[in-house]
């Protein structure tokens, strides 16, 4: 009942563009989820590469930034960050990376940590155009 | 000799006057309450405050629609003390691809489209204005894209409840006097 009432506050035309969008953003996450492992992490801080890792080997490093260290680990051919000073905490709660062009970013401590695939090329992709 | 409440048309223009000066504080009310609420990530929010700009875009039209959103925003980066921040941009950007898509598709689609449809369009708008702003200006690499997609589910779906919200709203504003006065085009001088 409840449904038909909110049902009936559409028109067709609404409804097509809501399954059409909702197809769109579904279908861009299968998208991406095919996208292969990749085999290194980068780290930039304001662009410039500071650090370089084989995703394949085990480690946990401190990358410096301008808030203090952030602590990068590296296991199980996953990345992520398990220590930040930064006050939101949102690279840590970004989780794992492992795929090729997967990205964790710290805004305030000015660092981007991200997975590249072997090959060189892959990182001039776009992602979307991909 | 400004708004004599003999004279239709200024009564008219007052009343529009009053009810976007509700909607914009509503907004305003509603974008800065939104700030309190916990979220995953700062720029991950739920929109309520697009309910008064779809309003006043069905009441009043485009014009009305572009005030209160760039009210709100104006209004609320200012309480919130974000204004000129990088969440600001963020914040306007997102805003002003919302409000266009949503102006352009009721213009486009007229009747056939409710509040529902129009908010979805500008949900999606908002999201991806975000991101476009937040890909130029803030994490400049193409990654930032990955996340899109999660963005993008998450705002259709706040803007389906977004959309049912305003067409209620509506429902309720088309009931009451100063809104019925104006569909039969007498009218009466009770009501301001």
């Amino acid at each position: 009942m409840m449904i038909r009432d909110l049902l009936g506050r559409t028109t067709i035309l609404d409804r097509a563009i809501v399954l059409v969008l909702a197809a769109a953003a579904v279908s861009l996450v299968f998208f991406q989820a095919g996208r292969p492992p990749g085999e290194k992490v980068i780290v930039e801080r304001d662009g410039r590469v500071v650090f370089t890792a084989p995703l394949a080997v085990d480690r946990t490093v401190r990358l410096d930034g301008p808030l203090g260290p952030t602590t990068l680990k590296i296991h199980d051919g996953k990345a992520c960050v398990t220590d930040s000073p930064c006050p939101l905490k949102i690279c840590m709660g970004m989780g794992e990376v492992a795929r090729s062009g997967d990205l964790v970013a710290c805004v305030p401590n000015h660092l981007l940590i991200r997975v590249s695939g072997g090959r060189e090329k892959d990182k001039e992709y776009d992602l979307l155009s991909r | 000799m400004t708004s004599s409440p003999d004279n239709p048309i200024s009564r008219e223009v007052l009343r529009r006057r009053i009810f976007l000066g509700l909607f914009a504080a509503l907004a305003v009310a509603l974008h800065t309450m939104e700030a309190l609420l916990p979220s995953p990530a700062p720029w991950f929010r739920l929109g309520f405050a697009n309910i008064f700009t779809l309003t006043a875009l069905f009441l009043f039209g485009a014009r009305a629609a572009w005030s209160v959103a760039l009210t709100r925003i104006g209004v609320g980066s200012l309480f919130l003390g974000t204004l000129f921040a990088p969440g600001f941009f963020l914040s306007l950007a997102g805003g002003v691809l919302a409000t266009l898509l949503m102006v352009v598709a009721k213009d486009l689609c007229g009747r056939k489209i409710g509040p529902v449809g129009v908010s979805a369009i500008g949900a999606a708008g908002h999201a991806t204005g975000q991101m476009i702003v937040a890909w130029w200006l803030l994490v400049q690499h193409a990654g930032v894209w990955l996340l899109y997609p999660y963005f993008l589910l998450f705002a259709l779906a706040t803007g389906v409840v977004n959309g049912l919200v305003a067409d209620y709203l509506l429902e309720i504003l088309k009931g009451h006097p100063a809104f019925k006065e104006d569909r039969q085009g007498n009218p009466s001088s009770d009501l301001v």
